[in-house]
């Protein structure tokens, strides 16, 4: 199960990082367009604030995956490795709280924007899109949040790389 | 109401504290207290309410987008080759003299950090390229590993620079002005680390002993096979101080050239990209976590009023205006011995911000002080990042550079850490050495 969700942040992981990509390449042809025809590609400010978003928002898992949020180890560094899993697990919990209560929230959010019907200003995107595109990211951020602390708090496996 | 608003922004970031302190990741030990603290000053109703857009609204900035276009940019650059290129050609340069390679890992990591905005992604880098030259010269494992770290902060002091994108966004100041403050103070930094390297093997020749020197015609292929990075550079910094394009737009323009180049040598194969992707993945996610844990402890204390407290307090302190800045900058380095950078500035800048600028320094105007600040807080970030206890940086470099120590590394940052105290003085004492060139530019 857990070597799936691991799996699976991967692809979240390498799209994320893709899409960025692609948004960065879309302004690459948009300021070559506006410096050599003076016509830029229509909302590109729009698309690259989507754009990341949705990248950010892919990118999380893997990050939740590797474990490599950041955190203070100067104060328990003489703390042993049973109560550094301990705390490391309930750090996890907390941080899947943060995940899954972010997931939650932009949903229902996503949903009243698009009831109201908001877009953006120059190309009229659905400004419900921006909101949605966070969802999946952080939900399966959570699932993999909750996974490695389960397994640390039962103290079945140290938890990988700190 | 306000005594007990107050009571409640202080034990909310005392919670924060104790949090941190025990291992929780930052951005959740921000992000729950924020969270109740919120709850406890409005109802469930207007918390919930909140937390609905507040990623979106953080998330969707669009100066902020230029955190991962710069990432990408420095991942396709190490990937890509383009660092063993700089560091080939700095040692064909200075590799002769005494110290040389040490030398040439600074001047490599000065070039790399002018198209990385990330410190620790400059060590790493330089690190994979120089040390196992700098050991097979029979360099010694602290000078090495002391050289290195220091040489990834220029992946901040020199522009681009992650932590001086946050610092615009957070103090509504321009970019490109703060990226052009900051060009001639980490020009200064990476000179100044080579002549302390230069005075430590002076001292201590049996810890970098000499190397061949390179041939006329081999130093100049080393140094001509450097263009790709050199036209990355000029066409993004020309382009962004030229007004040709934003600051985001530029590092969209570098990340793709990054690319093309790094293709265009085939060196960046699947492997090589796949591990570009991921490692900006994990960074990005890294950095924007501590945002949204930042934002939500930020929104909290700003209803408990007691940053406007703070503020007031600091400015009426009965000493002179320097002094208090001094004592600013010194909280600085304190609280980066112990906390990551990126949520030090979030945390701190909202507060302190504006207390500084309400001080009368040198007789500055708003933005000519807001930028120099802005460099100031920027130095004292990369002392951070070297200075023990827990200097990241020290941390990368140990972890690729396993025989060494840990205690030898920070032993040998010493000296490194002497110039980055005189520097900041200076700068205090000089606001010119930063704003002379924004004004030459803009």
């Amino acid at each position: 199960m857990n070597g799936a969700l691991q799996g699976l942040s991967r692809w979240f992981g390498l799209l994320g990082a893709g899409v960025a990509l692609l948004t960065g390449f879309m302004t690459f042809v948009s300021v070559f367009m506006r410096s050599a025809f003076k016509y830029p590609i229509p909302g590109d400010v729009e698309l690259t604030q989507m754009g990341i978003a949705l990248a950010i928002s892919l990118c999380l898992p893997w990050c939740q995956s590797e474990r490599a949020n950041i955190i203070v180890d100067f104060f328990t560094q003489r703390a042993g490795p049973r109560a550094t899993n301990w705390l490391d697990g309930v750090g996890g919990l907390a941080l899947t709280l943060m995940y899954a209560l972010l997931a939650w929230r932009t949903s229902v959010g996503a949903l009243s924007v698009r009831s109201a019907g908001e877009t953006t200003m120059i190309i009229s995107l659905p400004m419900w899109w921006a909101y949605a595109s966070l969802a999946p990211g952080l939900a399966l951020a959570a699932l993999i949040a909750f996974g490695q602390s389960l397994q640390l708090l039962s103290g079945s496996k140290s938890g990988g790389r700190t | 109401m306000t005594a007990w608003a107050t009571h409640i922004g202080v034990i909310m970031f005392l919670a924060m504290m104790v949090l941190m302190a025990l291992r929780m990741p930052i951005a959740a030990a921000m992000f729950i207290p924020g969270v109740i603290g919120y709850w406890t000053m409005t109802d469930s109703a207007a918390t919930l309410n909140f937390l609905k857009g507040n990623a979106v609204a953080r998330l969707t900035v669009y100066e902020l987008s230029v955190i991962p276009l710069f990432l990408l940019m420095g991942q396709f650059a190490s990937q890509g080759g383009l660092s063993r290129d700089l560091f080939r050609a700095a040692s064909a340069l200075v590799g002769h003299v005494r110290g040389g390679l040490a030398m040439a890992a600074l001047l490599s990591a000065g070039a790399f950090g002018a198209v990385c905005g990330s410190s620790v992604a400059t060590s790493a880098t330089i690190t994979q390229v120089a040390y196992p030259h700098m050991r097979g010269a029979g360099y010694s494992g602290r000078l090495s590993t002391a050289t290195l770290a220091t040489g990834g902060t220029l992946g901040i002091l020199i522009p681009p620079s992650v932590p001086l994108v946050v610092y615009a966004i957070l103090t509504e100041q321009n970019i490109a002005k703060l990226f052009a403050a900051a060009t001639i103070p980490g020009i200064l930094a990476m000179l100044g680390y080579i002549v302390v390297v230069a005075l430590y093997a002076r001292r201590r020749p049996d810890l970098a002993p000499p190397t061949t020197m390179t041939t006329g015609r081999a130093k100049w292929t080393a140094l001509l096979s450097i263009w790709p990075i050199a036209m990355v550079f000029l066409v993004v910094f020309g382009g962004i101080y030229g007004g040709l394009f934003s600051p985001t737009e530029g590092a969209a323009v570098g990340a793709a050239m990054t690319l093309i180049a790094g293709l265009l040598k085939r060196e960046l194969n699947t492997q090589g990209m796949r591990s570009a992707l991921l490692g900006t993945a994990e960074t990005t996610a890294m950095v924007f976590m501590i945002f949204l844990g930042a934002d939500m402890m930020n929104a909290t204390l700003a209803l408990t009023e007691m940053p406007k407290m703070v503020a007031q307090w600091v400015t009426h302190w009965p000493i002179p205006d320097l002094t208090i800045v001094m004592g600013v900058l010194l909280l600085y380095v304190l609280l980066g011995c112990v906390m990551d950078e990126l949520s030090m500035l979030l945390l701190t800048i909202p507060v302190i911000f504006p207390a500084v600028m309400a001080l009368d320094l040198w007789g500055l105007n708003y933005e000519a002080k807001a930028l120099w600040f802005g460099i100031l807080v920027l130095m004292t970030v990369s002392i951070g990042m070297i200075a023990p206890p827990i200097g990241l940086n020290v941390y990368v470099v140990n972890n690729l550079a396993k025989e060494v120590p840990m205690s030898e590394t920070y032993k040998g940052v010493m000296p490194f850490l002497v110039w980055d105290a005189l520097r900041l003085v200076l700068l205090l004492c000089f606001p010119v050495i930063s704003l002379g060139l924004v004004k030459l530019l803009f």
